[in-house]
Order: C-alpha cells, then sequence, then structure tokens
C-alpha cells in the first residue's frame, strides 16, 4: 500500500483546522437549559438597569422555579433596528423594552400583548402607551420631570441665592431666566455677559444649556409656553406659542451668549453636561437621567425647579414600559413576568441603585430613599409633575419624522435659520418623512 | 548634503504621518483617562493620572467573549475563503469545462451587487432555515469564498507557466499535486493579500453581524462596541479603550506583513 501524498495530507490538515475552529464555535454556543423549565427572554438597552432586573428575576425564578428568564442586552444605538428586524423575522424576544417614540407601530400591528392597567401605575406612562384604549405595555421605568441642576459655588460667586431659582420665569414681563443666563457667563477676561467690553468669543463659563435638546430643554419651553410639539402622530410645532418658546432660545444662545453655541451642542448631547461637570456652566437643565452624572461632580450643587413660562411651569415626563411579544411561545408564561414586572416587589429592584426611577408608584420609595441616603433632595423632579406636564413625542412614523427635522432645527439654533421658516419647514419635512 | 525638495518630501511624510498617527494617539490617550477626567477636562488633556479602569471596565461588557467569537468567526472565514476561492479559481484558469467563462462572468457580476442591497433576503433566508443569532449565520454568507478573491487568483493562476504544470504531471502528479506543489507556492504573495483583506474585512464588519445577531452570545466586537453607547451616555473613554484593543490584532498583522501589504498594493491595485 502506498503512502498518502504530501497533498493529501496538506488537504487533510486544512478540513482538520476547519473541523477544529466550527468545534470551538459548537462549545461556544451550548445551551445550559435547565431541564423542564419554560425559558423567556427579555430584551432592553441599558446595562446598569439590566443588572437590577437580573437580581428582580432571580427573585422570581425562586418563586416560579417553572419559569427562567434571560436578560438580552442590546446597545441603545442598535435597539429599535435590530428589535424591527426581529420582530418581523418572528424571532423577537418574549419581553422586550420599548419607549414612546416607536411603540404605536408595533401596537398598530399587533406585535404587542394587550396589557391591563393597574392603578399603582404612573398614570403618565400609562397614557403614554396606551393606544385605542390598549394599554400596550407594564410601566417599567419614568424619567419623572425636568429640573434644574445649579452649581452652588458658581452662584454663590455672583451672589445669587439658590432660593431664587425655584421663581425663574421666561417669556414674561418679569422674565428672570435671561437677566440671571447672562449674569452667570463670565468671558475669559472675568467680565458678564451685557457688561461692556464682554467677548462671546473667549467665554470661560456659561450661564445655562440652552440647546437643540428635546427632552431636556426645548419640548418644556413649548409646553411652558402653551403650546404642543406634536398631536394624533403629526407634528404640530408651527404654532405662534412654539415659536416664542424657540425664539426665545435661539436668542440666549446666538444674541445673549449665555448658552454654548449650537455648533458644539448640535451634535454632542453630552456637551452641555460635561462643561456643568467641569465647572464651566452654573445652571443644567435636565432629567433624573443625569443625575447618577452630576452627583459625580466635584462641587457643591443642587436641584431647582424647572422656570416658568408664559403659560406655567409645564415639563416633559416620559417612561419605558415591557412589552409582550404577541409571537411569544410561551405567552401564560410571559403574561406571568410580565405580572411581576408590575409588581411592587418586581419593580422596586430598579431603583434601589438610585439610576432609574420605577414606574409602580409603590415601588419608588427605594428611589427616594437612595438620593436622600446621600443628601439629595429629587423632589423638584417630582413636584413639577404635579401640574400640567407633557408626554414625551410619539406615534407612528415619529423616528422617521424627528431624523428628517433635524437638519432645520440645527439650523435654526445656529442662528442661520429664522424660527418661523425654520418650523414651517421643518414640520413640512417631519410630516411628510412620518406619513411614508 | 540635502536638497531642499528631498526636505520638502520629509516635510510632507512628517505632515502624513502626524495625520495619520493623531486619530489612534486621542484614542489611545482617551482610552487610559477616567471617564471623570474626560468630562471634565480637555478631550486633549493629558491623563492624570493614566488608569486602565477603562480596559477592566470592558469586562463588565462581555468584551472578552467578542473578541474570541469574532476571532472565531475571522478564522472560519479565512480557512473557508482561501480554501474554495483556490478551489473555484484554479477550476476557472485551469480545467477544461463546458459553459467555464461563462459561469466566470456571471459569478464575477455578481460584483457590481452591493452588499446592503443582499442583507435583507439573506437575513430572510437565516431566519427561514432557524439560524438567526447563531454562530453558522454569521459565516455561512462568506465563507465559501467572494468573487473577487477567485477573480483575483485566477488572474494569477492564469499567469503561471503551463509548462510548470506538465512537468509536475509527467512526475505523476494530479490535481491536487499540481494545485499544493506548483501552483500554491508560487502564489503566496496574493494569497497572503487575499488573508489579509479577508481578516481586515471580517474583523471590522459591522452591518451583517448587528443584523443577524442578538443579546450577547454571538456579540462580536464591532457591535460590542457600539454598545457602550448608551442612550445619555457616550462613554468615550470605553469607547477608546474598546477600539484601541480591536485594533491591537490589525496591527501586529500589519507588523508581521508589512512586506506583503505594500506588495499587494502593486498586485491589486488597491489603496
Amino acid at each position: 500500500m502506498s503512502r498518502p501524498r504530501f497533498s493529501t495530507w496538506f488537504a487533510l490538515g486544512v478540513v482538520a483546522v476547519l473541523v477544529c475552529l466550527l468545534a470551538t464555535a459548537v462549545w461556544l454556543g451550548r445551551e445550559t437549559s435547565p431541564a423542564g423549565r419554560t425559558v423567556l427572554t427579555l430584551r432592553l438597552w441599558d446595562q446598569q438597569v439590566a443588572a437590577a432586573y437580573r437580581e428582580s428575576l432571580d427573585a422570581f425564578t425562586a418563586a416560579n422555579p417553572d419559569i427562567e428568564v434571560r436578560v438580552d442586552v442590546v446597545a441603545y444605538a442598535g435597539y429599535f433596528d435590530s428589535l424591527r428586524t426581529d420582530v418581523a423575522g418572528g424571532s423577537a424576544d418574549d419581553i422586550f423594552w420599548i419607549s414612546n417614540a416607536y411603540f404605536a407601530g408595533y401596537a398598530d400591528s399587533g406585535r404587542l400583548l394587550p396589557i391591563a392597567p393597574s392603578p399603582d401605575w404612573e398614570p403618565a406612562v400609562v397614557d403614554q402607551f396606551t393606544r385605542d384604549q390598549t394599554l400596550w405595555g407594564v410601566p417599567q421605568l419614568t424619567d419623572a420631570g425636568i429640573a434644574l441642576y445649579y452649581n452652588a459655588e458658581l452662584l454663590a460667586q455672583a451672589g445669587v441665592d439658590p432660593a431664587d431659582l425655584d421663581g425663574l420665569q421666561w417669556g414674561t414681563p418679569g422674565d428672570s431666566l435671561r437677566p440671571l443666563a447672562m449674569r452667570l457667563t463670565v468671558d475669559a477676561q472675568g467680565r458678564r455677559a451685557g457688561e461692556p467690553g464682554f467677548d462671546p468669543g473667549r467665554i470661560r463659563q456659561w450661564g445655562y444649556n440652552a440647546a437643540n435638546d428635546l427632552q431636556g430643554i426645548y419640548l418644556n419651553f413649548i409646553g411652558s409656553a402653551g403650546g404642543t410639539f406634536s398631536a394624533d402622530d403629526r407634528f404640530t410645532f408651527d404654532n405662534p406659542q412654539a415659536a416664542t418658546a424657540f425664539d426665545y432660545l435661539v436668542a440666549l444662545i446666538n444674541t445673549d451668549h449665555a448658552a454654548p453655541p449650537a455648533a458644539a451642542t448640535n451634535d454632542n448631547g453630552d456637551f452641555s453636561r460635561n462643561q456643568f461637570l467641569a465647572g464651566r456652566m452654573a445652571l443644567f437643565q435636565s432629567g433624573t437621567y443625569n443625575l447618577a452624572n452630576v452627583a459625580q461632580a466635584p462641587f457643591e450643587w443642587g436641584v431647582a425647579m424647572l422656570p416658568r413660562g408664559p403659560a406655567g411651569r409645564v415639563s416633559v415626563t416620559n417612561g419605558i414600559v415591557a412589552a409582550g411579544n404577541s409571537a411569544t411561545k410561551h405567552p401564560e408564561a410571559t403574561r406571568r413576568v410580565l405580572a411581576w414586572l408590575g409588581s411592587t416587589e418586581g419593580n422596586s429592584y430598579l431603583g434601589a441603585g438610585g439610576a432609574a426611577i420605577p414606574a409602580v408608584r409603590s415601588a419608588q420609595r427605594v428611589y427616594h430613599d437612595y438620593w436622600a441616603g446621600r443628601g439629595v433632595d429629587v423632589g423638584p423632579f417630582f413636584d413639577v409633575l404635579d401640574g400640567p406636564h407633557l408626554s414625551a413625542p410619539g406615534g407612528t412614523g415619529f423616528a422617521a419624522g424627528f431624523t428628517a427635522l433635524k437638519p432645520y432645527f440645527d439650523e435654526m439654533f445656529l442662528g442661520r435659520l429664522p424660527v418661523p421658516r425654520a418650523l414651517q419647514q421643518a414640520q413640512e419635512a417631519a410630516n411628510t418623512a412620518a406619513a411614508r | 548634503m540635502t536638497s531642499p525638495r528631498s526636505w520638502l518630501v520629509y516635510l510632507g511624510l512628517v505632515v502624513g504621518a502626524v495625520i495619520t498617527l493623531a486619530p489612534f494617539s486621542l484614542g489611545l490617550l482617551t482610552s487610559v483617562t477616567s471617564a471623570s477626567q474626560f468630562a471634565t477636562g480637555s478631550p486633549l488633556s493629558w491623563p492624570d493620572p493614566p488608569t486602565l479602569e477603562n480596559y477592566s471596565g470592558l469586562a463588565g461588557f462581555g468584551f472578552g467573549r467578542a473578541l474570541v467569537v469574532t476571532a472565531l468567526m475571522t478564522a472560519v472565514i479565512l480557512v473557508g475563503q482561501l480554501t474554495f476561492s483556490v478551489l473555484a479559481a484554479y477550476a476557472f484558469a485551469r480545467l477544461e469545462f463546458p459553459g467555464r467563462d461563462t459561469l466566470f462572468w456571471v459569478y464575477i457580476a455578481t460584483l457590481m451587487v452591493p452588499a446592503t442591497v443582499t442583507v435583507v433576503p439573506l437575513y430572510l433566508m437565516m431566519a427561514q432555515l432557524g439560524l438567526r443569532n447563531t454562530f453558522w449565520a454569521l459565516v455561512l454568507p462568506f465563507v465559501f469564498g467572494s468573487p473577487y478573491a477567485i477573480f483575483l487568483l485566477r488572474e494569477h493562476f492564469r499567469a503561471i507557466p503551463r509548462d510548470l504544470e506538465r512537468a509536475a504531471r509527467i512526475d505523476g502528479a494530479n490535481t491536487l499535486d499540481v494545485l499544493v506543489h506548483v501552483v500554491l507556492p508560487s502564489s503566496r504573495p496574493i494569497l497572503v493579500t487575499l488573508a489579509l483583506i479577508t481578516v481586515v474585512t471580517q474583523w471590522n464588519s459591522f452591518m451583517w453581524p448587528l443584523v443577524i445577531t442578538s443579546g450577547s452570545q454571538w456579540r462580536v466586537l464591532t457591535v460590542a462596541t457600539a454598545g457602550l453607547q448608551s442612550q445619555y451616555n457616550a462613554q468615550w473613554t470605553l469607547v477608546m479603550a474598546a477600539t484601541t484593543i480591536a485594533i491591537v490584532p490589525l496591527l501586529v498583522l500589519f507588523l508581521a506583513f508589512q512586506r506583503h501589504i505594500t506588495r499587494s498594493i502593486v498586485v491589486t491595485g488597491l489603496k
């Protein structure tokens, strides 16, 4: 018998390498599915909250040994792209987080399980995710309202009492926000905005964070001016009240120079927050979603109420729900998990670390306790919702419409497109894109 | 003495080097800067003190597994692409069979179809086969060679003198012997070029893994890096640590095969 040739050994070697690599892949992909258990998956986009969910779901499995829930974290940047393909392909998770901006399309196409509302759930979140009189998800988190973070040291240097911040108003004869923001804006020579010789090209400290920021800034201004941003799946921001709000913001940036230029903030949502954390911004209007970041600030800080506008103090509020996949292979088990996630016990895990506010009201105590333990009064974020408030916008085609309006808003905040023309063109473009 | 013209050339090269290296240096610098310093200081400030917390922080995001999955995916596709492309290219270059050239040009014509156009049909195929979110879905569309690789190899194989092959056949060599003993040894530069192109392409691939996988089980480096950016936090220090790690294997490859890369630019006309 002749010996195999080198070329045969060579070919066998290539095949062996391929087999070894594939065997490694098989080993990596081995499933550790426990016998007799129904395994469900929950998809969300936040790593920090995922850890809290794992604790909550471990407690659920301890009480319900026949069900195991695995948490699947997908980055926010691609979350809704991959969710769409997975839902369309019938391979989405049994339960997934969904936001107000995207849920309408899924609800309308019958992709979500209807949910019976509970009186213990945050009403604003229930309203946000109710469409055609049906609730389409179990409220999980709420952002509460928007408030004003302040740098106590910079206020002291300007001789401002933090208690006065709660009385701030804009767009009224007694406008106090603009003069204060200018007083808190300082150039490299130490001159304040509005003083003779003030150099707007060399500012070392900003007064306020007026910017092209939907949730933190302009929705609150529109609401406080009595205007609307959207209604019934259509963009409606081309109205006189919204124009008043945008005029005020654009002037703060480009005329008064009391806020960073739009060139720095239009495409960098972190810019204002980082300026505040660096001690280069006195007032930073934002939500609880930035509380954990602000808590790391190396200076004394506090939280004050949102400034009042011509129509009062109207904050935006937002929420996230856990939606049940209507195509799940385990509808009964999915409903049991959803019921747990909407319970006080199941939901309270999410607030224990102070990073997120549970949307089950009886579970919110842990969040308040966490921040009270650190000496932070989070009251202004909640008190602002006692009055009228706006829900974060959403609806069919919202995401496409919002993408379409951005270039017009960018130009408007840069001061290159007059506010009335920008609003008119942006609304037209947004509604056209949303209708496609 | 160095002429003024040489000085200008050197100046141009130095400027080119600075422009090329600056983004990498900034990335490296950011990766050893603490998140709080990055948020409060200038992006160009020197890390004070330098920290490895961003690198250790990556472990919490499943970055180690993503590294293994990416390496495995790249290795499988590399072995598959080289093997199947060599076999196909040799068949198109040397074997005689009816319709050979028509088949070849039809296959090459698929080069004109943009990759993005095939994403949806490929996704549907994988979903129907039940392969979504599996390792097989990551590698199957690319493991059986590519028109570009086959075209490149076929042209090279055709340039190898037939007399060499005939001499081997007279010595009793079969087709596999000819391939292993004659064709492959004389095609080393083009094979290295192809290997490098394949490794770089697959190591950096983002679109297909993003679409076909979900969750952490088969997440690749690029998708994991994108995943570091949350809704309200860009986490640039973590992202820069991740990209620094992701680029190391490519740098090693570049240093090891610099000569071949330079040559590959000549061979393929790629820049």
